[in-house]
């Protein structure tokens, strides 16, 4: 890993050092199968929707423990959705764990039963559990009750103090250097064969700040995986690791992030500006997706190992992705048209943000700065710290463009509500909006609505298909081009199924093993 | 003599003081928080709200910088956002793994840089005098961050040391955790002390040099004391105040800023606490660790001085 962990308490941190501890040592209600996709029991075993679809019953697996040996039983359940919804500790669990901005209630019927129950029907269903591991009440709940939960489980917590229901224990942590996991002997899962898991009786997570020390760490042998994908500089010397037989290099195929591209579209953010009458015009988006060649531009900025996609959801997303959204034409002549049209006799000049240090970002906006170049549109790139980029953009501070990559959580788009409702924290082009503030935007929401509470599956996708449609006849955000997504590991691993989504490698930690007989690495 | 060391010593204070409030406010100055790093671009208002406030990040400058300087006084440096832990567990912790890194490379350039300038500054001709010229320039032109890229390069290749980190992770390692440290330790302190040494090199022979010419050198060969007891017991004596008055301030630069070497090569030192905290804008790691800095740059200036003044008593006046 490339940073330490926040903290040891998933609650109150959503990096992605916490998240991993959190993977490891936790367990979830429902899991999402990471590379089908698929809602997997787990610790629920069963579940039962009610008629209005508001209610669902949910059986929990008999004789768990946490690794602590304490039983597991539905009053860790409550416990857990009483600790997210705390406001005293500001969890970042909170929001994922709401539907149209409520909460849901959760109510223990017997120690091996809980009933959910959602304040408005929600398509996904208990999909939404996934985001929430579950928490010894036995450990927390004095830290609740005394409002003191967000200082619970910090790194000086003690390795012994802390208990979960993940395939692995935490048994040492050195500050800067590394942490160690250990088997957790309670563990419920089995194999197909009814061995217990997990096959690992050991995991050190060894914390690399540098990218380039750790794939040199990688293709020397040094460790085992790396706890995120590769970038595309990396991958000539990596098959050269795996040629020599050192190393498994595995392409997952197009990722679901692209690189986008979005105008400020606050109303009246340019009233004062001579620029007002085109800025924020369909046309000028319109015209810049025209503009740019795709093929050259995956090419260039993913050195070849990218593809040209034309709305946020990337053919990568096989459940969700509309291959009736129409896809812009690359046509220089009919851009410059557009741009002569909206803007006729002025120079269209306008500054483009980015964050400074990411490679690929760095390199896309150079792109776009050179295929706009010829259509005669001005590009300024300005890289930024990524902090200064977030605030800047979050402040709702002046800005004319920002080029961005921001990752998927969830395939599922009732999960990521904020992007695609125009009320929506991370509705990029217009945050927050108080209401529609143009009319394709309401259009949206109200398909997004009725996406989000139907339980028809076909109905949903339909219903999607055309918030794709509008999208893309807008444009409120201009993709080029996805990456392919490369990960690595030693040849001596086996077991892995690798996923598109984060983290590739390690969401399913108990079934990795290694090799019988293979030599060990030195971490 | 003592009341000059008091007024460096005060001077020190001062500049540890200044170095960390300055850091404190530059940190709020910058645009982004806490907050914005840690939640990200898709975080809701409310959220964010909540999480400045959690961190007192919603008081303005001069109400955070008021209770930090009252803490201070107390020796209470707050605590780090980044890390959740108190500033004054987590320095110290860190500093020991930087003072260990450093004074093994100050160790290593001592011993290769200036008996190699002696040579160099004693014999102008020569094949060896020569090459060890030209690996110094080659050495002081690299900065620490090239150097410590390719020597992990280097280890990666051949599979020789550890790449990064400071061992102690396998259960199985021959020779203990002494032998695994040093392991660990000969990447990083060798891209410190290389260019250390060739910067030690460079004004030991320039100073020898300088020395070999003075009079009383050559009336000590004339009167047939052999050259090798007059360049290494005479003329070193003499020629060692260029590097006597530079080492304190080597040191002090060292444990203060060998935050690239650390970040390549996963040391868990002050340097790449320094930069995880500014990047997450953790206002007061990063007071906290300019303070650190600080201090050890005040130390190895006092160091400096007093070594000076003890050689030469006309700089105290």
């Amino acid at each position: 890993m490339r940073t330490e962990p926040a903290s040891f308490n998933r609650l109150t941190r959503r990096d992605a050092s916490t998240e991993l501890v959190s993977i490891l040592t936790q367990a979830k209600l429902v899991r999402v199968n990471r590379a089908t996709q698929e809602i997997e029991p787990w610790l629920a075993t069963s579940w039962t929707r009610s008629a209005d679809g508001l209610r669902y019953t949910m059986k929990l697996r008999p004789n768990v423990a946490f690794s602590d040996g304490q039983p597991f039983t539905a009053d860790d359940v409550v416990f857990s959705f009483a600790a997210a919804y705390d406001e005293r500790s500001a969890s970042v669990l909170s929001d994922s764990l709401q539907v149209n901005g409520k909460k849901l209630t959760v109510a223990a019927v017997d120690p091996l039963t809980v009933i959910v129950t959602f304040p408005a029907p929600f398509g996904p269903g208990v999909r939404i559990l996934d985001n929430l591991p579950i928490f010894p009440k036995h450990k927390l709940q004095s830290a609740l009750d005394a409002g003191t939960l967000a200082k619970a489980w910090t790194l000086e917590t003690p390795p012994a103090e802390l208990a979960g229901l993940g395939p692995f224990v935490l048994s040492d942590y050195v500050p800067g250097q590394r942490l160690v996991f250990i088997k957790n002997p309670h563990y419920f899962m089995k194999d197909a064969a009814g061995a217990s898991l997990p096959y690992l009786d050991r995991i050190t997570a060894q914390i690399i700040p540098d990218q380039n020390a750790e794939m040199l760490a990688l293709a020397s042998g040094q460790i085992d995986l790396t706890s995120d994908a590769m970038r595309p500089e990396d991958y000539a010397p990596l098959r050269r690791a795996k040629n020599a037989g050192r190393l498994q290099l595995l392409d997952l195929g197009v990722g679901y992030d692209a690189d986008s591209l979005w105008f400020n579209l606050k109303p009246n953010a340019f009233a004062a500006d001579p620029r007002a009458s085109w800025i924020q015009r369909d046309e000028l988006r319109r015209a810049i997706s025209m503009a740019v060649d795709r093929k050259h531009f995956a090419d260039t900025v993913f050195l070849g190992a990218g593809a040209p996609v034309f709305g946020p959801e990337t053919p990568a997303n096989r459940e969700w992705f509309s291959a009736d959204v129409p896809q812009t034409p690359y046509d220089p002549a009919g851009a410059k048209a557009l741009i002569e049209s909206i803007a006729p006799g002025q120079t269209v000049r306008f500054t483009l943000l980015t964050q400074k240090g990411r490679s690929s970002l760095e390199r896309g906006s150079a792109v776009i700065r050179d295929e706009l170049q010829k259509i005669g549109v001005i590009v300024d790139v300005v890289p930024l710290d990524g902090n200064a980029l977030i605030q800047r953009f979050v402040s709702g501070a002046a800005y004319d463009a920002i080029y961005f990559r921001a990752a998927a959580t969830d395939t599922d788009p009732a999960l990521t509500p904020d992007f695609w409702f125009s009320f929506g924290s991370a509705h990029m082009w217009d945050i927050a909006e108080p209401m529609p503030a143009t009319p394709w935007e309401g259009q949206i929401d109200a398909l997004m609505a009725k996406q989000i509470a139907s339980a028809d599956l076909a109905e949903r996708k339909r219903l999607f298909a055309e918030v794709q449609k509008i999208f893309a006849e807008h444009q409120p955000a201009i993709y080029f081009a996805a990456p392919r997504v490369f990960v690595a590991a030693s040849t001596r691993v086996t077991n892995l199924v690798p996923a598109l989504i984060r983290p590739h490698l390690l969401w399913a930690p108990d079934r990795i093993a290694v090799a019988a007989g293979a030599p060990r690495a030195t971490h | 003599m003592l009341a000059y060391l008091a007024r460096r010593f005060l001077f020190a204070l001062f500049l540890v003081f200044a170095v960390s409030s300055a850091s404190l406010l530059l940190v709020r100055m910058a645009p982004g928080d806490y907050a914005t790093e840690s939640l990200g671009i898709t975080a809701r208002a409310a959220t964010m709200e909540q999480t400045r406030r959690l961190y007192g990040l919603d008081r303005s400058f001069a109400q955070q910088y008021g209770h930090w300087l009252a803490r201070a006084a107390h020796f209470d440096f707050g605590r780090s956002m980044a890390y959740d832990r108190p500033v004054a567990d987590l320095i110290p912790e860190r500093a020991a793994n930087t003072a260990i890194l450093a004074v093994t490379a100050l160790f290593a350039a001592t011993a290769l840089g200036i008996p190699l300038g002696i040579i160099t500054g004693s014999r102008r001709t020569g094949l060896l005098p020569a090459v060890i010229r030209t690996v110094s320039i080659t050495l002081l032109s690299m900065p620490p961050l090239l150097t410590s890229l390719f020597l992990v390069f280097f280890a990666a290749r051949t599979g020789w040391l550890p790449l990064g980190g400071m061992g102690g992770g396998a259960a199985d390692v021959t020779g203990g955790a002494l032998v695994d440290l040093v392991r660990h330790l000969i990447v990083p302190a060798a891209a410190l002390a290389m260019p250390l040494a060739a910067m030690f090199e460079r004004l030991q022979s320039q100073a020898m040099a300088e020395t070999i010419g003075q009079p009383f050198v050559l009336a000590a060969t004339a009167r047939g004391v052999p050259r090798l007891r007059v360049v290494w017991r005479g003329a070193l004596k003499a020629a060692l105040r260029p590097v006597t008055s530079i080492y304190g301030l080597v040191v002090g630069t060292l444990l203060s800023g060998s935050f690239a070497v650390e970040m390549i090569t996963s040391w868990p030192g002050l340097g790449r606490l320094m930069l995880d905290a500014l990047r997450a804008r953790d206002v007061y790691l990063v007071a906290g660790c300019a303070a650190a800095g600080s201090v050890f740059l005040a130390a190895g200036t006092l160091l400096s001085d007093a070594a000076l003044a003890f050689v030469d008593p006309r700089a105290a006046e």
